[in-house]
């Protein structure tokens, strides 16, 4: 128990929101330092454009701040929360500016990304680890489909062109893919914190 | 509602999850799951596994000075708030207006307790982010059972997260009378001199857990700690902040 001098990072993501919410400068500016790396990294995997990624992550944080009264943490952590509306706001920029959001060339780098399993990554985060090695055990076709449409919000249909496979190919590589990850999971709910 | 109904459900679950099934098939879809609790636990299990794939995507620092712009947008930068009071206080307004229907459904109530004392304002306390109190919730035995922050900014707010461990692991050392069944339960900041103030009420779940959060004026010269209350009035938890007095 104590008073005063207490850092901000020791602070719960849901305690900084409240306070960012009630427009307190320093907490704002905690809230933004806490997870603008997430958030960026987010933006520029799926629209590859440094500006158009800060866009992003700006407006994420705008939406952050008005929205912060549906936030409600039984349906997920702030952290989870956030990089919904981050992706969310990429997907839909991505889509407005260009038919087909990859390139086969970005497609195999983050999936490599993706893949990858660095130390620190993996003792960071358990549940991610897990995640991620899934991921890589996945047929290559399986993991390709489930990251165009996890990542870059790609349709079955755009899935099946980018491929040149039928649409029920595509349906059915991503619907494979998701029940494997998906069991990754566990009983418990999982989150990122 | 029929099997059929969910069968179809089921074959674009994923592409729902995902949020990529296109408008009409999406309408379709969560218009069956306003009704059918089984298959919106499915859809919500499988977003899990999209927010995971997100996860994987590795950090990266944005541009330098980002911070600042954002606070900028949002009229949240220190320098820019000290010459636009009137805007700032009129969007905090707004904010703390929301923020009374954010956190899980609670209700802010405020009632003075005890003898009458205006609240005491301490000018120093306003606005800085040294005055952040934290403490431990402890229950009657003396056992952690959460944690409650306050900030006596300005303007001001509580957040508190409580776990009573109905039945969690060591539930059973708490004995068999246990804590009060999940419910309403209520925060009330204690002052020095004896008054109290009831600051919010909000609902722990079947196992005793929640997280609530609050606009509150926090005076740190006077407040020395908060109590958590069961719907009947009894002391769940209690909490000491250990504040330097007559600074």
């Amino acid at each position: 128990m104590r008073r005063l001098g207490l850092p901000l990072g020791r602070v719960p993501d849901e305690a900084l929101l409240a306070g960012m919410a009630t427009g307190d400068p320093e907490i704002a500016l905690a809230f933004v330092r806490r997870f603008q790396r997430m958030v960026f990294g987010i933006a520029i995997a799926v629209v590859d454009d440094p500006q158009l990624a800060e866009d992003i992550a700006q407006q994420t944080f705008e939406r952050a701040w008005r929205h912060a009264q549906v936030y409600d943490t039984r349906r997920g952590s702030v952290r989870t929360w956030l990089g919904t509306i981050a992706h969310n706001l990429a997907v839909d920029a991505v889509r407005a500016r260009r038919a087909t959001p990859v390139s086969p060339e970005d497609l195999d780098a983050l999936l490599g990304v993706v893949n990858r399993t660095p130390e620190q990554w993996a003792l960071a985060d358990e549940a991610a680890a897990r995640m991620r090695a899934a991921v890589a055990e996945l047929p290559r076709e399986q993991a390709r489909a489930v990251v165009m449409a996890g990542i870059y919000g790609m349709t079955a249909r755009q899935i099946s062109e980018f491929e040149g496979i039928p649409l029920g190919t595509a349906k059915t590589r991503i619907r494979t893919a998701m029940g494997k990850l998906r069991t990754v999971l566990g009983p418990e709910r999982a989150d990122h914190d | 509602m029929t099997d059929r109904d969910c069968e179809r459900l089921r074959a674009v679950a994923e592409e729902l999850a995902l949020g990529i099934l296109p408008g009409h098939e999406r309408a379709e879809a969560i218009a069956h799951m306003d009704r059918c609790p089984a298959c919106r636990e499915h859809v919500e299990r499988l977003t899990l596994v999209g927010d995971g794939l997100l996860a994987l995507l590795p950090g990266s620092e944005p541009p330098a000075g980002f911070e600042t712009r954002v606070t900028d947008v949002l009229g949240l930068n220190r320098s820019a708030r000290r010459w636009q009071p009137r805007a700032v206080v009129s969007v905090t307004a707004a904010a703390v207006i929301a923020l009374g229907f954010g956190f899980g459904g609670w209700a802010v109530r405020t009632a003075v307790e005890g003898p009458a004392a205006p609240p005491s304002r301490s000018a120093g306390a306003t606005g800085s982010e040294h005055g952040l109190l934290e403490a431990s919730l402890l229950a009657p035995d003396h056992h952690p059972v959460g944690r409650i922050f306050a900030y006596p900014g300005s303007p001001g707010w509580v957040y508190m997260s409580v776990d009573l461990g109905h039945d969690g692991p060591g539930s059973g050392s708490r004995g068999g009378d246990g804590y009060p069944g999940a419910g309403k339960v209520s925060c009330r900041l204690e002052r020095t001199d004896g008054t109290s103030l009831r600051v919010g009420t909000f609902s722990l779940d079947d196992s005793g857990r929640g997280h609530w959060g609050a606009p509150a004026r926090v005076a740190p010269d006077t407040v020395s700690g908060a109590t958590l209350l069961a719907a009947d009035g009894s002391v769940l938890a209690t909490a000491h902040f250990d504040v330097p007095r007559n600074q």
